[in-house]
């Protein structure tokens, strides 16, 4: 054993990284998982908080309203072994447990005298006006409405993400020098024309504000609410006012934070309804349990056929569907069946089923709707120096998306202005010791998030905080069940002596006699074929993939054949090479 | 010709028939019921009888388990599926085995329902879905002289009668959502609570809870708004909701219940869903809907296991005892016979 730290940019290895830390594979932004709960575990939160951040700006706003695609890759939640870790309110925990503002990342750039425009102040737009500033850029950041923050501000309420918690996550990012004008509405204010010949580059990360309509008809009628609208006129202070059915449409969040609000202001029946199932749904589990708790139906199946009343809405005729395959866009078919048609009766009626971007005349190649196309590699228009990233190149996504949108989009700014990359993605390889997990902490059961209750304390202001965060203890009792899949464990196949004490320890499946190793072109391991005949075995292998990292292999190895090496995806600075994480 | 494997997941009325059909049919056949619950299957209707000590445990049972060795049937009994591979064609057991099928019946059946916003107090809520539940009903019973029952489902009634039979004093909190999964109207309401009243139980209408708490060993106390019940148990009957959650990521398409069709097909070749597990779509009535009590299970079990065996048995659709509620129909007629 020792201490040395190994740096790869082999193909190979970003594979492995792929397969075997499903966790920060998922993860859009790739945060470096194992790695922050690992420093909270060792009573570290400001660096916990500070891993997270080099990958995702915004750790304290993401801590609660995150979608959590790392949850359910995470590896403990695998069929036998169990729920996946909480690995979105250990982020929190990092974030509320912090003791102060860890150091600013600075990069070892000066100036370069360039300036770029950013429009639009939400996640992507936020992220990509801080990564660009942090190496050296002019970076002013346009925002139409009155305070930055986007569909972070206008589009959440305050009881899922507080406005104290997203304004110091804003205030970190402006202070690395970021100019922000509010109430400047790019394409009506100032023209994209204008901040072309102003600045060396414009990226426009202006969001999705255009509600979907259903398009059936009687949507037109009094007492239907667009749901970005319900929200915004909501986070903005001017609550809408609502009857005592509701019924809400749509799937996403949006939806689910219209209903929620809806109770809040005073509706005695609100129904989610949806087109396809609670099991397609893309909002979290807790998301829908809590839901459910304040007395919100859920109910499935059932598409919007027209919108029925004389002068105001009285109810929605639905017919019912049949879902289908997993199409490649990960959304399910659904069939209408015909002649299912039934009444829901309603008093208003808020449609959630999605937002799209409002054009912006820039001089571009459009799209038949009249919306800017870009690549979505490169995030470059037909138009030299123009960019578009976010949801507004994608659709709507969720905010960690847009996080690592907005920053790959600033990297391609950033070289194309000056024909140099900066960051690099490097797999960092160190040498370490077994484990000191306890065995035993595979069988802590999840600590869920503790909530205001009982649930009329909710009620009592619309802005209070649903999710109370984890207490010190709890959070550091969750970061026991990360199994750190960041650590790689191998046997040294010259040092073996095929005693399979190893094999007999194993907890699973996971490490395996194989009479041949699977590669790919770049070399990749991708799969073993398993032998159960001795004269057929050319090797002893520990499948990473299936692999819970318990280290019991590595403790009974009689000739300490067996390795553990914490191979970690992360960043560093291209010129320096060195990581940053 | 590979020999056929058909594994049936649960081993409650349905399952129990499904795998005795498919004996009986295809004698050839290796057939496996997988079960959570140790022991035979047994009548989960007759559990309140049991708990109000009217019928020893013996007569709980539909065979005892050797029986199931006489008809050729493997009972693995204990064993926890947690998950299923499609491609595959396999089960996970929670020991970590794989069991291979070329057929499968997946009669998983249901747990309690608690509603959500009751969840906080579901530790002072005792429910009645297995023997072990029962067991502690009895155990419990004797220290205490009344009962407060929440909800108003298939087992509620049911249960009121044995208490009443124990002359335990029950209250019996009524509202719309009382008899989930029915839909409940006022003349429903007054109805149940009239024929309620008749029996000496006292009957709290369109009280909402808002809080509970165990106020002594013998009493809890539960507030509603504008009233305060105090008892010695609290009894939930909400219902029951599938239990389905190893199936998440399976492929199968899942809503409340298994989506199966009018054959209880679940879209798979060789794969069905039957039991309180399924949510069928039937063109008959053009919507969903799930079957629950003892002899629809029964008859829905047989139905997958002849159907599985290459038949096309369609479900039958009992159009005139099917309720709609939350958008599933439900095929019950129980609480009419009360």
């Amino acid at each position: 054993m020792g201490d040395a730290i190994r740096y790869s940019l082999e193909p190979e290895d970003f594979y492995y990284m792929g397969v075997n830390v499903p966790c920060q594979a998922a993860c859009p932004a790739s945060t470096n998982i194992p790695a922050y709960i690992r420093a909270f575990y060792e009573d570290r939160p400001d660096r916990s908080y500070e891993i997270n951040r080099l990958a995702n700006i915004l750790p304290g706003v993401l801590g609660r309203i995150c979608s959590r695609p790392c949850e359910d890759k995470c590896r403990h939640g695998e069929a036998e072994l169990g729920r996946p870790v909480n690995i979105c309110h250990i982020k929190r925990a990092a974030a509320d447990l912090k003791q102060g503002l860890s150091r600013a990342v600075e990069g070892p750039f000066a100036s370069f005298g360039k300036k770029v425009a950013v429009v639009g102040s939400g996640p992507a737009g936020l992220a990509a006006a801080h990564d660009l500033s942090t190496i050296g850029f002019s970076v002013t950041l346009f925002e139409a409405l009155d305070e930055a923050g986007g569909m972070l501000r206008y589009g959440i309420p305050e009881f899922r993400l507080p406005r104290s918690v997203l304004d110091e996550e804003i205030a970190r990012i402006l202070e690395k020098g970021v100019v922000l004008r509010t109430g400047t509405r790019v394409g009506e204010d100032v023209a994209v024309e204008e901040l072309l010949r102003d600045f060396d580059a414009v990226l426009l990360a202006a969001g999705c504000y255009r509600s979907l309509a259903l398009r059936v008809p009687g949507e037109t009628l009094t007492g239907i609410y667009p749901g970005l609208e319900f929200m915004m006129n909501l986070c903005s202070g001017r609550p809408p006012v609502i009857g005592d059915r509701v019924l809400v449409i749509g799937a996403g969040f949006t939806a689910f934070d219209c209903a929620r609000s809806a109770l809040r202001l005073g509706a005695g029946d609100v129904t989610i309804c949806l087109r396809r199932t609670e099991e397609d749904l893309v909002v979290t589990k807790d998301e829908v349990l809590e839901t459910k708790k304040e007395g919100i139906k859920i109910q499935s199946l059932m598409l919007s056929r027209r919108v029925v009343g004389s002068s105001r809405v009285e109810g929605v005729e639905f017919v019912r569907t049949r879902p289908g395959d997993v199409g490649p866009d990960g959304k399910r078919a659904i069939t209408p069946i015909e002649g299912s048609e039934f009444m829901v009766p309603a008093d208003s009626v808020i449609v959630a089923t999605g937002q799209r971007p409002e054009p912006i005349e820039a001089g571009a190649q459009k799209d038949d709707q009249g919306l800017l196309l870009a690549d979505k590699r490169s995030f470059l228009t037909s138009r030299k120096g123009l960019y578009v990233a976010g949801d507004y190149l994608t659709g709507p996504s969720t905010v960690i998306e847009s996080v690592g949108m907005g920053r790959r989009a600033a990297e391609t700014i950033a070289r194309d202005l000056t024909g140099k990359a900066f960051r690099e993605k490097v797999v960092r390889m160190e040498e370490t010791e077994i484990t000191d997990r306890k065995r035993t902490w595979d069988y802590l059961p999840r600590q869920d998030m503790p909530t205001v209750q009982p649930l009329k304390e909710r009620f009592k202001s619309v802005n209070r905080e649903v999710e109370t965060g984890f207490t010190p203890e709890q959070a550091k009792e969750e970061s026991k069940r990360c199994y750190l899949c960041y650590l790689h464990y191998e046997i040294d196949l010259r040092r073996c002596i095929y005693c399979r004490y190893c094999i007999d320890v194993a907890p699973r499946d996971c490490i395996k006699l194989v009479k041949e190793i699977q590669t790919n072109d770049v070399g990749a391991v991708t799969g073993f074929v398993e032998t159960t005949r001795w004269r057929e075995v050319h090797a002893v292998v520990i499948d990473n993939s299936r692999c819970i990292r318990c280290g019991e292999c590595m403790r009974v190895c009689p000739v300490n054949c067996i390795s553990a090496t914490r191979v970690e995806l992360t960043e560093r600075w291209a010129e320096e090479g060195e990581s940053r994480g | 010709m590979a020999e056929e494997h058909f594994v049936v997941v649960g081993n409650g009325p349905a399952g129990h028939q499904a795998a005795v059909t498919l004996k009986e049919k295809a004698p050839d056949a290796y057939v496996s019921v997988i079960s959570r619950s140790r022991g035979s299957c047994y009548r989960p209707h007759l559990l309140p009888d049991f708990m109000a000590g009217k019928i020893p445990e013996t007569a709980l049972y539909v065979c005892p388990t050797d029986a199931y060795k006489d008809k050729g049937v493997k009972l693995r009994t204990g064993q926890k599926v947690v998950g299923l591979n499609l491609r595959e064609r396999s089960v996970a057991l929670d020991h970590k085995e794989i069991v291979r099928f070329t057929g499968l019946i997946i009669a998983a059946g249901g747990k309690p329902r608690i509603p959500e916003p009751l969840w906080i107090f579901r530790d002072l809520m005792l429910t009645l879905k297995t023997l072990e539940d029962a067991k502690a009903w009895r155990e419990k019973l004797s220290r205490v002289d009344s009962v407060l029952i929440m909800g108003g489902d298939l087992t509620s009634f049911a249960v009121t009668r044995s208490l009443l039979d124990l002359n335990k004093k029950v209250f019996f909190m009524l509202d719309r959502e009382a008899f989930w999964p029915l839909r409940c109207d006022r003349v429903m309401l007054e109805e149940a609570a009239h024929r309620l009243s008749q029996r000496g139980v006292e009957v709290i209408v369109d009280r909402r809870v808002k809080s509970m708490a165990r106020v002594s060993d013998l009493a809890c106390e539960v507030q509603l708004n504008g009233d305060r019940v105090r008892a010695g148990l609290i009894g939930a009957f909400f219902g029951l909701v599938p239990d389905i959650r190893f199936l998440v990521g399976s492929g199968l398409r899942i809503d409340r219940g298994i989506l199966v069709d009018e054959y209880l097909n679940a879209g798979y070749e060789g794969v069905f869903a039957t039991g309180d597990c399924a949510q069928i779509y039937h063109p008959e009535i053009r919507d969903y809907w799930v079957s629950i009590g003892h002899d629809n299970a029964v008859s829905l079990g047989r139905t997958a296991a002849l159907n599985l065996l290459g038949g096309s048995v369609m479900v039958e659709a009992a159009q005139e005892s099917i309720f709609e509620v939350q958008g599933i129909r439900v095929n019950t007629s129980w609480w009419m016979d009360y």
